[in-house]
Formats: structure tokens, C-alpha cells, sequence
């Protein structure tokens, strides 16, 4: 088939990455990991991992499902994958967190748990990378080349993160111990910065140019910014595996990095500035007005990173930096959009099949922007309360910002629950004869 | 070995033409066993299938300036079927009705489509522009035994889309 069909388990994914996001933020209000532990603590790893694995990675696997066929104008290389990687990563999340709390004594030793769990995420993440990755060679221009990119960093993330845990059990031998000694740094670089940034750049350039009928990024534009950010992530990977075997330190390549993707950051908001200006639709959905925020945040975690930079605060306040990345910059996106996705994709499964034989309800019949908007300044405000919290070391008045930030998650999760089930479409029209009532968690055939 | 009739529409697109009468006529006067070589300003993929149904393989090469040569061979087992013709494709009338979907906010012209193609008698055409591939429109027409041919403008603003109904 030619073109893009509904994708069977984006809903799924999305359903699982949102209960992983409540797992974390229940921790942080409870007050597990960082900021009451120190941030290389076993709690934190939890607390990352459910973040980063849990929340943002399937969040973002679930989003490519469905839009990388857009991207790229061909169908998915194989939609009988997505599901079983999915059980992977689930199980292999479990695993690898329960891996965790034996190093933090909260379990008994069985410390092969952590190279379990590594090896499934592998696997699952393995079909996904090969999934995606095959249907974004097909035509790899424009953004699907920011998606292989991303893939390429989440290959050498997974293959850092296997190499700690070995290390980590025992079962490493003296090179393991050596990376896990100094690679922590690139693990998490690669991750944030390579596999989840990058990617969330190049989807985002298409759904906003596609909702604002804007005209595409110019390649050769969306190039340079894609150069600079894939030199970032290269130059932390190889340089500093150099600089972790030459036990030389890896000051001079995170400094060079971090240059680096400020600079891409830079760029990325010039070429997201291009597509607001020649945008045609002047008056914008909710769903691009609170990415605006997003972008916002992105700009603050850069103007911090190199605040941090030249201050040589960057070790003590490094946490609040990856928090504002992570919840204000990805998990703002990601939330944002799914709002819109979610709408969308609902609107075209139960409204596809009768569009034009019978009247049907516009994608906005199905939301309530009005109501879902102030859940998103609830979230947005929080994040960057929480983020001050960090930097003035309050870590009470920490836990209570990750409350408000729950309260707005869970205020917008409902809203995308009520589109889901067309609970704001006028009855008249919400089952029109023909059309069936989706499934909450996954598409019908 | 196939003899081929060489059809160049570039010209066509160029200017900003439709080519689908083009290579519809030039296939009619094809005889039994001939192929085509067609010229294109863009991969014409959604006309592979079309030619697929009417038993052609294709094979495409990349020229300079994103031009495709694409070659279109009678598969074997069809050469014998070839002239009992297939009603489906052989003529594909002046479009009924021209769509300009290009300043609608998404996805309103998919819904446009749909509605006007609705309204098509069997085998009318309408013909649509639109900004994007519409790539989410594709499976809800094949869904309903509709045909289409589409392909962006050489400079890639607009995408021309010729939707047949079901005969």
C-alpha cells in the first residue's frame, strides 16, 4: 500500500510510556532519588531510567510508529514488531530497574539482573531500531535523516548502557570497569542529546510546518543544524571512549560538546523560527502554542549549560539542567503533540471509513482546547519552579513543584482520555451510521 | 527482447500540466508485447501501480536533475491476456471536478477529496492540488476501489492528485 495507514500500537505505546511518566513522578514526590539522593545514586538511576526508557523513549518509538511513514511517504517496514518490542522493553525496564534497587540494598544481590535487563531493551530496541531504520532509508532526506541519526545515537547508547551493567555484575573485565568508570557522561549524552533530541527535532520540524501550512525547512538548512547537533553527539561518543581509555580526562571533549550543542540548539531555533514566520495559519492550536514553551525550555537548558559553563558551576547544578531538558524541553514536546496525535489519529480511524458518505466531525470538534490549556501551564510553570527549586538546593519545595507537575500531567492525560472516546463530540454526530467507537489502547484493524 | 515507445512528459510537467491522458493514450496505442519508457520530472510511484494492475513491470533510473527514466514491461504471463483490455485503466476522462485544496488547514482537504470522489459517477475523475503528498488519504481510497495518480510540480510546491472513481 502506498502511503501511511493508522498505526495498531502507537495508542499502546503511548498508553505505556504515560503510566511510566506517573511512576516518576510519583517518585519525585515522594522524595526517591535525586534531588534527596545524590545523583549518582541507585534511586536516581531508577528515576532516570523510568524517564528517560519508560516514559520519553516509548513516547517517542510509538510517536515514530505512526509518523516516520509520514515522513518518509512508504509504509513501515514491519507493524508486527512494534507490539513484542514493546513486552521487550517493558520487561526489560523491570529488569533493569530491579537491577537498580539491588545496588541501592533495597533488593537481595542477584546483580545479574542489570545485564538481564540490558540484554532484553536490546533486543526490543534492536527491532525497533531495524524497524524504523529500514523504513527510513527508503527516502532519507529531510527530517527521516534526523530519525536515522537519532537511531544511530540510540545503537550507541544501548551499547554503553549493556557494557555498565556487565561491568556492573562482574561479568565486564577490566575494559568494562574502565567505561563504567568514566562513560557515564556519554551514556546520557548520547541518550538525551542524540537519540531523544535530535529525533523530537526532525519530527517536529514536519508536524509544525504541517500545522501551521508552513513551508518545509529548506534540507540543506535543517543539514546544517542536523551536522552540528550528530557532531556533538559523535565527538561525546568516540572522543570521549578515547578519553576514558587514555585516562585523560573528559573535560576538553564534554567542553566541546556542549559548545557544540549549544550551537546546534541555535540553529534548531532559527530553522523552528523560519517555519512561525511563513507559517499561512495565523491563529495556532493549542498543541503548537505549548510546544512554544517547549522551545522555550530548550533555549533555557542551553543559555544554563553554558551559564554553568563559564561560571564552573557545572558539576553541582548539572541535575537541574537535565531536569529542565527532560521535562521542560522533551516531555513538554512529547505531551504537547501527543494532545494533537491522539486527536488526529482518533478522528481518523473512526471517521475515515464514512468521511464524505455521511457528515462527520472536524479533528477540533474533538478536543476542548479551552480546558486542556491551563493543565499545560500548570505543567509548564511547575517544571520551571522545580528547575529553580534545583538550582537554589530546596528540595522540599522541589517535591511540592513535582506535585503541581503531576496534577497538570494527570489534568492533561484526562483531556487526551475524553478525545479518545469522543466525549466532546456532539452526539448527533459522534457515531455517525458505519463508524465504530475506537479501541482506548490500540487501532483496530 | 521488448520493444519500448518512448513517452516524454516533462514538457507537461514542467508547465505545470496533468500527463495522465498522456501515458493513457500512448498505453492504448502500445501493440501486443510493446513496453513503455516513460520520462518523468519525479518517481511517478503511484502510477506503478496503476501499470501493475494493467500487468507491467517497472523498473526506474535515476537521471540527473531528479528525473526518472522508468521502463514499464508487459509481464510475461500478461502478454497473451493483453488484448482483452482491462476496463479499468483504459481511459480516463477530463476531470468532473478540480479541487484547489492548497490553503486549507489539514486535514480538510482530505475530507474534500473524499466527499467530491463520493459524488463521482463510475469512472468520472475529479483532479485536486494540494501542498502535501496526501498520504493518509491513500489507504481510505483504496479502501474504497478508487484509483489515483498524483505527483508534485517540479518546483514541489503543489501536489497534483487525479482520483477515478470505481467503474
Amino acid at each position: 500500500m502506498i502511503g501511511a495507514s493508522i498505526s495498531r500500537w502507537t495508542m499502546s505505546y503511548f498508553a505505556t510510556a504515560v503510566a511510566w511518566l506517573f511512576v516518576a513522578l510519583a517518585m519525585m514526590v515522594a522524595g526517591m532519588g535525586f534531588p534527596a539522593a545524590d545523583l549518582t545514586s541507585p534511586d536516581t538511576l531508577v528515576l532516570v531510567h523510568v524517564m528517560c526508557v519508560g516514559w520519553l523513549s516509548l513516547a517517542m518509538c510509538g510517536a515514530l510508529f505512526q509518523f516516520l511513514p509520514v515522513l518518509v511517504a512508504k509504509p513501515l517496514f514491519s507493524e508486527r514488531w512494534a507490539l513484542p518490542a514493546l513486552g521487550l522493553l517493558c520487561a526489560g525496564l523491570a529488569s533493569l530497574l530491579a537491577g537498580f534497587l539491588v545496588l541501592g540494598g533495597r533488593l537481595p544481590a542477584w546483580l545479574w539482573l542489570l545485564p538481564v535487563g540490558a540484554v532484553l531493551l536490546a533486543v526490543g530496541l534492536g527491532l525497533i531500531v531495524v524497524d524504523l531504520g529500514l523504513t527510513a532509508w527508503q527516502r532519507p532526506t529531510g527530517p527521516a535523516r534526523f530519525v536515522l541519526v537519532g537511531l544511530a545515537s540510540l545503537c550507541a547508547t544501548i551499547a554503553l548502557g549493556a557494557v555498565f551493567t556487565f561491568a556492573l555484575a562482574g561479568w565486564g573485565g577490566s575494559t568494562g570497569e574502565t567505561i563504567l568508570a568514566g562513560g557515564v557522561p556519554l551514556h546520557a549524552i548520547a541518550g538525551l542529546g542524540g537519540w531523544l533530541t535530535l529525533t523530537a527535532m526532525g519530527v517536529s520540524y514536519r508536524l509544525l510546518s504541517m500545522f501551521m501550512l508552513s513551508p518545509d525547512v529548506d534540507d540543506r538548512t535543517s543539514g546544517t543544524t542536523l551536522m552540528v547537533g550528530s557532531l556533538a553527539v559523535t565527538v561525546t561518543v568516540v572522543g570521549g571512549l578515547l578519553a576514558v581509555w587514555l585516562s585523560s580526562g573528559l573535560n576538553a571533549v564534554l567542553s566541546i560538546a556542549a559548545v557544540l550543542g549549544v550551537a546546534a540548539a541555535a540553529l534548531y531555533g532559527r530553522d523552528v523560527l523560519g517555519i512561525f514566520r511563513g507559517r499561512q495559519r495565523r491563529r495556532l492550536e493549542l498543541n503548537t502554542r505549548m510546544a512554544t514553551l517547549s522551545f522555550a525550555s530548550l533555549a533555557g537548558t542551553a543559555f544554563l549549560c553554558a551559564a554553568l559553563f563559564l561560571t564552573a558551576d557545572f558539576p553541582a547544578h548539572v541535575g537541574a539542567l537535565v531536569f529542565l531538558a527532560v521535562f521542560g524541553w522533551l516531555s513538554g514536546l512529547i505531551l504537547a503533540k501527543l494532545y494533537k496525535i491522539v486527536a488526529f489519529l482518533t478522528w481518523l480511524e473512526t471517521y475515515g471509513p464514512v468521511m464524505g458518505r455521511t457528515p462527520t466531525p472536524r479533528v477540533q470538534d474533538l478536543v476542548a482546547e479551552g480546558k486542556a490549556s491551563k493543565w499545560f501551564v500548570i505543567y509548564y510553570t511547575a517544571v520551571w519552579a522545580g528547575t529553580l527549586m534545583l538550582l537554589m538546593g530546596q528540595p522540599q519545595a522541589f517535591r511540592a513543584a513535582a506535585l503541581a507537575m503531576a496534577v497538570g500531567v494527570v489534568g492533561i492525560v484526562r483531556e487526551v482520555i475524553r478525545t479518545r472516546r469522543l466525549a466532546y463530540v456532539a452526539i448527533p454526530l459522534r457515531l455517525p451510521g458505519g463508524a465504530r467507537a475506537p479501541h482506548l489502547l490500540f487501532a483496530s484493524k | 527482447m521488448t520493444e519500448y515507445v518512448d513517452v516524454d512528459v516533462r514538457p507537461i510537467l514542467r508547465a505545470g500540466g496533468e500527463p495522465f491522458s498522456v501515458i493513457m493514450s500512448a498505453l492504448e496505442s502500445l501493440e501486443p508485447g510493446q513496453g513503455l519508457r516513460l520520462y518523468a520530472t519525479f518517481k511517478p510511484v503511484p502510477l506503478f501501480a496503476v501499470m501493475g494492475d494493467k500487468g507491467f513491470v517497472h523498473s526506474e533510473r535515476a537521471l540527473d536533475a531528479g528525473e526518472w527514466e522508468v521502463l514499464f514491461t508487459p509481464a510475461a504471463k500478461q502478454q497473451t491476456a493483453a488484448p482483452i483490455a482491462t476496463p479499468t485503466f483504459d481511459n480516463w476522462p477530463q476531470p468532473t471536478v478540480k479541487l484547489d485544496n492548497r490553503d486549507l488547514d489539514p486535514p480538510e482537504p482530505m475530507v474534500r477529496i473524499l466527499a467530491a470522489a463520493e459524488k463521482l459517477e463510475p469512472g468520472e475523475t475529479l483532479s485536486a492540488l494540494l501542498r502535501r503528498e496526501p498520504v493518509f488519504l491513500f489507504p481510505q481510497l483504496e479502501k474504497r476501489g478508487y484509483h489515483w495518480l498524483g505527483g508534485f510540480t517540479p518546483d514541489g510546491a503543489t501536489y497534483q492528485l487525479t482520483v477515478r472513481a470505481p467503474s
